[in-house]
């Protein structure tokens, strides 16, 4: 992570508009939700939702860990931060024990539909070009795996394996439009 | 310097940028990836229970056909005969034994010779040539049969073990000719022995192609290690399971000499095996489960080789019925079958065709009522090998890996120790998918699973048309979505997220709804069938094994062939059974253009493998080479 900068002590009131940090999110509030999706959407995302029912006893609920699986799998991509403020930022213990159902999870799905900058094909291959040193299509892998362990949200060392499993060539490069290809087609 | 700074960041900043968004994009790419593996799994798993459910139909096409036969007058098919007939050997022990023995195994023969009694040499041979793919010769198999069958007769139902004398006991689930998953076991838990106690709690053989080997090397540890080697009986170890299933096939096709006494004498072994065992009188290890009739007194009573689930089933015993006979037919069926469920209660168990769903009061009620504080059984697969329910008074043990395809699963054993705490042991056999990765493996699961799915569709395709043409009354060809899954779900009776699977199914067209004819596109007939109608054909797409099944049962000796006369008899009942209207001269049209040299028997293997469906993708694949 880059090291947060340092606040130089300002005498002057003069505020200065907060940066980089983001600005403070309101809590989120599923009641402020407007629910747009058609019939036919509703009924794909209970059939999906069924699926990731572990209960026992078919109660149509899925636990907190499982919200942010089941949103990917429906084909949203957000980052765990995303996730974790609609569902109101939940502690860690709680991940696997809290639950919610179809109707709780409604709301939260939409809000995460509606975001904006869900990030195309071609910002996805911008972002790996930053890592293209020379230029040509590719990057190292090596150095993709240190990024994607230290950097944004951090992956684990499985996962970044699995991510890269039979991507390198000979040489450890990266061919990265075939991998973002590889990626999105998943 | 400033300018430095600011790219600096501005690099640092596009860096974390780019992280975030590749990070975003693989985990929104391996949860959609597990979606795919959860359903995959699904689809398995009930399929396999409506298979299960099919042998359901067979039982009661054969007590169709016992009541219909009296009514040809003596002309039909001998099948009763043929079922009730077990082994009808006139040849005393002695005289067996010694047959055996002097049976000629050639010089060429590299294969073990075992000697009897044996030994760990004998043991240890076995593993080797087992692992080097060789086959034990027939003579050996038939004296091992031999002196299994005589050890287990003195065995009783239900075995109480102890864990004072060894450490450990080592609790192992369904094996299903899983030969892999044997060998890994013993690898990492070590040989049979003394020291190294084993229980495998039944299914030892069917699905799998080495069921023989299975066990062949079960029974050689039982009979080197009596007291410390226990087998319970599993619903596979049954003969009209095995039909289906693939075992008898399996024997059949290695040896070719001895196969059907080989068969024979499998026959009285698995139905001498024992139903139970109890460790330390407080662990019940049975293959199925229990019922709200369970009672291990009574259970202990059973004269159990006499019973022979299947076929009881629907074998009117002669009238009246003794009720003893019945009660324990249903005690074994019950051990042998049952699942559990969530809920309370014990209810029939209809997609097996026998045994009980039973609840969690069913189990504490019987713990209660025997001192009992577990119970552990096998019988369903699990993800992760084993499997808690009933607030962990009952544990599932599966122990073949990789059962419905490369990576579907993991199997597991137990080990259990005097304190009674079962510690779990998970693995999971990888000959070429250590080679393949995450995505593959989902991806060749998937595969085969979406395979096995569009053969249902397939095969019920009359019906299922008929049923989406009720939705379409503009004759379109389109339905929407929701028509579709509807129709999909309650015409293949299969609970799956079928709005998920469309995607993989059938076509969208362009105002969204569903084309449904498009769900049939992807298969078609094998090989040029024989003339029949497109009504007859699907009949027999759908009810290929259970033919196969039946017509297996005839060829009492196993030549694949039978005569004209009992294909049509058989035929024709099977198809009255099911409703399906055929004429006489269909039938007989049929049967003589599949007699194909004319000498009045038919060889039905030829005749059933033409009605195996193709996959044009798959097809479309092999010629792109």
């Amino acid at each position: 992570m880059a090291p947060k900068k340092k606040e130089e002590p300002k005498p002057a009131p003069a505020p200065k508009p907060p940066e980089p940090e983001p600005p403070k999110e309101p809590e989120f509030n599923p009641a402020e939700v407007k629910l747009e999706f058609t019939a036919e959407q509703i009924e794909d995302f209970k059939d999906a939702f069924q699926l990731f029912d572990r209960t026992p006893t078919n109660e149509m609920k899925i636990t907190y860990a499982q919200c942010g699986d089941l949103i990917r799998a429906l084909g949203q991509n957000p980052t765990n931060a995303e996730v974790m403020h609609v569902l109101g930022k939940p502690k860690a213990e709680e991940m696997q024990v809290k639950m919610l159902d179809f109707e709780q999870f409604l709301p939260i799905h939409q809000h995460i539909c509606k975001a904006k900058d869900r990030g195309t094909f071609e910002d996805f291959v911008e972002g790996l070009r930053v890592f293209d040193k020379e230029g040509n299509g590719t990057v190292m892998g090596a150095e993709l795996r240190h990024v994607l362990a230290t950097l944004g949200e951090k992956m684990k060392e499985d996962e970044v394996e699995q991510l890269m499993a039979g991507q390198e060539d000979a040489n450890g490069c990266i061919n990265y439009e075939a991998f973002v290809k590889h990626i999105m087609a998943g | 310097m400033r300018i430095n700074c600011s790219n600096r960041t501005s690099l640092k900043g596009r860096s974390m940028k780019a992280a975030i968004l590749i990070q975003r994009w693989y985990r929104r790419y391996v949860a959609h990836l597990e979606m795919r593996r959860r359903y995959t799994w699904n689809i398995f798993q009930s399929i396999e229970y409506a298979g299960e459910q099919d042998q359901l139909q067979l039982s009661s096409f054969f007590s169709f056909m016992l009541d219909n036969v009296t009514q040809m007058n003596g002309n039909g098919p001998d099948l009763i005969s043929h079922l009730l007939d077990s082994v009808v050997d006139p040849l005393t022990e002695e005289v067996r034994q010694l047959k055996y023995e002097q049976i000629v195994v050639s010089e060429s023969y590299s294969g073990p010779r075992l000697s009897f009694p044996l030994s760990v040499t004998d043991t240890n041979a076995l593993l080797s040539a087992f692992k080097e793919e060789q086959t034990l010769h027939g003579k050996y198999v038939l004296q091992l049969l031999y002196e299994t069958k005589k050890f287990l007769k003195q065995m009783p139902n239900v075995i109480y073990l102890s864990t004072s004398y060894a450490k450990e006991i080592t609790i192992c689930g369904d094996l299903h000719g899983s030969l892999d998953d044997l060998l890994l076991i013993f690898y990492k838990n070590g040989l049979p022995s003394a020291e190294n106690p084993y229980i495998f709690n039944g299914d030892f053989v069917d699905r799998g192609k080495k069921s023989t080997e299975i066990i062949i090397i079960l029974f050689a540890f039982l009979l080197l290690y009596p007291d410390h080697m226990h087998l319970n009986r599993g619903n596979h170890e049954d003969h009209i399971m095995n039909l289906r299933y693939g075992f008898t096939k399996e024997v059949m096709q290695k040896y070719k000499t001895h196969g059907r006494e080989i068969l024979q004498l499998l026959q009285d072994v698995f139905s001498l095996l024992p139903l139970a065992t109890v460790i330390d009188n407080k662990v019940l290890i049975v293959h199925g489960g229990i019922s709200d009739k369970t009672d291990l007194d009574f259970l202990s009573t059973v004269e159990r080789h006499k019973v022979v689930p299947f076929l009881d089933s629907f074998v009117s015993l002669e009238p009246p019925e003794p009720p003893r006979e019945e009660l324990e037919w249903q005690q074994v069926v019950d051990i042998l079958w049952s699942d559990p469920k969530n809920q309370n209660g014990c209810s029939l168990n209809s997609f097996r065709g026998g045994g009980c769903y039973f609840g969690p009061d069913v189990t504490q009620a019987l713990l209660q009522k025997h001192d009992l504080c577990l119970l552990i059984r096998s019988h369903e697969c699990k993800q992760e090998g084993y499997e808690l329910c009933h607030n962990g008074q009952v544990i599932t043990i599966f122990s073949a890996s990789n059962y419905y395809e490369e990576g579907s699963n993991r199997g597991a054993y137990i080990k259990l120790g005097p304190e009674l705490v079962p510690r779990f042991f998970q693995y999971q056999v990888s000959r070429s998918t250590r080679k393949l990765t995450l995505h593959q493996r989902v991806r060749v699961a998937e595969g085969s699973a979406l395979r096995a799915l569009k053969e249902k569709l397939y095969a019920q395709r009359s019906e299922l048309m008929a049923a989406f043409q009720q939705y379409d009354i503009d004759n379109t060809g389109r339905i929407s979505t929701s028509e579709w899954a509807q129709v999909v779900e309650s015409v293949l009776r299969l609970d799956l997220p079928w709005r998920t699977l469309r995607p993989r199914l059938a076509r969208l067209s362009a105002d969204g709804n569903v084309e449904y004819g498009s769900c049939f596109e992807d298969i078609s007939p094998g090989e040029p069938i024989p003339p029949v109608t497109p009504n007859l054909a699907e009949t027999l797409y759908r009810y290929r094994t259970d033919l196969e099944i039946i017509f297996n049962i005839i060829d009492k000796d196993h030549s694949g062939q039978i005569s004209i006369e009992e294909f049509r008899q058989t035929w024709k009942l099977f198809t009255s059974h099911l409703g399906v209207a055929v004429n006489d001269q269909t039938i007989d049209d049929m049967a003589r253009s599949i007699d194909f040299n004319k000498d009045g028997s038919i060889d039905f293997n030829e005749f059933l493998e033409a009605f195996r469906v193709v996959h044009k993708l798959d097809v479309k694949e092999q010629q792109q080479g």
